[in-house]
């Protein structure tokens, strides 16, 4: 077992969320995009409306933009990549340098997208970051216990978001596996009833969506604060 | 020899910034994160001067411990009128709540960063001891990481000391002093300028980077909490709070980075702090002026390194020297640090030199004068010419079981060709320091 105070727990926990709202969101960010060329140049109001952030953009371009790069956007992909960083820096000692390097990379490659002609091309890289961070979290975060943690916050961002966005039953219950799983392995205080509403919720199938609602709540109130 | 190095300037620099080898600076009370920026030529020190610089140092860091330790006991060095009590007493430093604390092996200065420049002449000279928490050891440690890297020839071909042993040297320093349990490094938290030093070197030291609000003391001891709810028990805490906010119990009520109750500890001999609260005592830029005097009064030796001449204006002589020599002296406010409150007299008007021989007049205790010293120029690369730029030299001594020189230091040089300023907060840059093995 680490040593692992209250507020280290928080940051490895945070860590795990910020830099999977990032990720995910770039992903689907991505296939949005695709529909506001020449399907729905609206799309971006659904997809504000399902991930739950205010629709605060003049249109598709402003989106685009705003969504991606606003540093004063308290929603914006840069303001969720700076938080995961800001929790990373402070653990740097638990994490390594090396794994908190991925995440400077991915704002560094971020914000030189930003004045890029062709923006998305050069995001690809950013998940890419994403993708080694957690590789070289995965080799080079020794105790076992904080990389659990910062799992578990992946996860439940990951399952957060898959249920926001609607995403296929099969991918739901593959994540809520990997966060129970990991779940198991930390000392993180959780709410055992929010756990077996899950568990029942998504016992249901791809009938869950009747209480997504409830499934939303559940994990909202997870872990005991 | 060189040149490797030289051709791959940028690609350090792009490393530098993937390691988030950064320094905070507050302007118009906003925290910005800069880049420090690396050039790779090298400071070179051969072995017999580093063997020199060696002998120096160790011999004047034995001496200041001896002093603090001193001054906060018995006070012989005052008594015997070495030192006139007005000179610790009137220091911001100086401490009465640390009169009586016997430190964890009677060491107070742990990590001591002491400013030196290398004359025309060819002869170092001190200039500043830095005792509470001289920051710098992080940034040649790691430029030392990727030079290696970027260009092995230029290792291969020269005989150079490895300076990344300098982790391992703070681990045993912490060890020696700690009174049992876990090794901690006290950060203020993220929004200090020397953040990255506190986590790279937590990370390098195997020690747990922690806030204040992670510790908490207990019974006479301090603990570390655990999310879980148990509790580790601290044996060392390398610390980078100052003194005044490092405890609320005992120092500024007001301090919210403070661990409360932690000096309680430290003086029941229940933690080592590392370095010892008070220390700001020796390093004050007025008791400077007396430290060869203090090695000769503990150590029974001449001093092997030598001070800028200096003079204080606290000495009527001294004042009237000072006065009269205004405009080709530097002036230094003995309560500012990071290269502010330095003036010399050559740069101001005669209005503003009139100014500061009045702020002299009123507060002597307040000013130190040094002759400048003529410093040599070390060559950095600016685009693509090499343009030589003052440089100064931080050497870190440590004492644990024995007093050790770091085989390196940090090397900090102006980028402007007329200033002699070298802090980075004022937009210097650093080299390595490469201490030849032979």
């Amino acid at each position: 077992m680490g040593i692992i105070s209250v507020e280290r727990a928080d940051h490895l926990f945070w860590i795990g969320r910020y830099t999977e709202r990032v990720f995910t969101t770039l992903v689907t960010f991505f296939d949005f995009y695709d529909q506001m060329i020449d399907v729905d140049l609206e799309a971006y109001k659904d997809f504000c409306e399902k991930v739950a952030i205010p629709d605060i953009y003049r249109d598709r371009e402003d989106f685009n933009r705003r969504y991606l790069f606003d540093r004063t956007d308290p929603n914006s992909v840069c303001s969720n990549l700076e938080r995961a960083y800001d929790n990373g820096i402070v653990i740097r000692d638990e994490i390594s340098s090396y794994t908190l390097a991925y995440l400077q990379l991915a704002l560094d490659h971020l914000e030189a997208a930003a004045g890029s002609a062709a923006p998305h091309y050069d995001l690809q890289q950013v998940i890419d970051y994403i993708h080694a961070f957690w590789g070289c979290a995965d080799d080079r975060v020794d105790d076992e216990e904080a990389r659990n943690i910062m799992k578990c916050g992946k996860y439940l961002e990951r399952l957060d978001l898959y249920l926001r966005l609607g995403y296929p039953f099969r991918l739901i219950e593959k994540e809520y596996s990997k966060f129970v799983n990991r779940l198991g392995r930390v000392r993180l205080p959780y709410d055992p009833v929010c756990k077996a509403k899950l568990d029942e919720i998504f016992a249901m199938g791809p009938w869950w969506t009747e209480r997504r609602g409830e499934a939303l709540s559940a994990l909202w109130n997870f872990f005991l604060r | 020899m060189l040149l490797d190095l030289v051709d791959h300037k940028e690609s350090i620099n792009r490393l530098l910034a993937r390691y988030g080898v950064k320094f905070g600076i507050y302007k118009n009370h906003e925290f910005h994160e800069q880049l420090f920026p690396f050039d790779p030529i090298p400071r070179v020190i051969p072995r017999r001067e580093f063997d020199y610089l060696d002998r120096g140092l160790s011999q004047r860091v034995t001496a200041l411990n001896c002093f603090l330790e001193d001054i906060y006991s018995d006070k012989k060095i005052v008594k015997d009128g070495v030192i006139p009590a007005d000179f610790i007493y009137s220091s911001k430093g100086y401490l009465p709540q640390c009169e009586g604390i016997r430190p964890p092996k009677h060491i107070c200065s742990h990590i001591s960063g002491i400013d030196l420049v290398q004359g025309k002449d060819g002869n170092w000279y001190v200039l500043e001891d830095n005792l509470r928490i001289p920051s710098g050891a992080s940034y040649p440690m790691i430029a030392r990481d990727l030079t290696r890297q970027a260009a092995p020839e230029a290792f291969a071909r020269n005989h150079v000391e490895d300076n990344r042993g300098y982790a391992a040297m703070l681990r045993e320093t912490m060890e020696y002093v700690s009174t049992g349990g876990i090794h901690v490094v006290l950060t203020p938290g993220r929004y200090n300028a020397a953040f990255f030093e506190h986590s790279y070197l937590a990370e390098r030291s195997g020690s747990v980077l922690c806030m204040p609000q992670d510790l908490v003391a207990e019974g006479g001891k301090l603990y570390y909490r655990q999310y879980e709810g148990r509790k580790l028990q601290v044996g060392a805490v390398y610390r980078r709070i100052s003194d005044e906010y490092l405890d609320p119990l005992t120092f500024l009520p007001e301090s919210l980075i403070g661990v409360p109750g932690i000096m309680e500890v430290y003086a029941a001999g229940n933690v080592a702090i590392l370095n010892a609260p008070g220390n700001g005592v020796a390093d004050d830029k007025g008791i400077y002026y007396f430290v060869p005097h203090m090695i000769k009064y503990y150590l029974g030796e001449e001093p092997i390194l030598r001070n800028a001449p200096t003079y204080l204006a606290f000495y009527e002589k001294d004042r009237t020297f000072i006065l009269e020599h205004l405009s080709r002296l530097v002036v230094k406010d003995v309560s500012e640090a990071g290269g502010y409150g330095v003036v010399f007299g050559s740069n101001l008007s005669r209005e503003e030199l009139g100014a500061l021989a009045e702020a002299v007049r009123r507060e002597p205790r307040r000013f130190i004068a040094q002759e400048v010293v003529d410093f040599v120029d070390l060559d950095i690369v600016e685009g693509e010419a090499r343009v030589p730029r003052k440089a100064d030299l931080r050497a870190f001594v440590l004492a644990g079981e024995t007093t050790r020189v770091w085989p390196s230091g940090l090397t900090r040089f102006s980028r402007n060709p007329d200033s002699f300023v070298v802090n980075s907060s004022q937009g210097g840059g650093f080299k390595d320091t490469w201490v030849l093995s032979r």
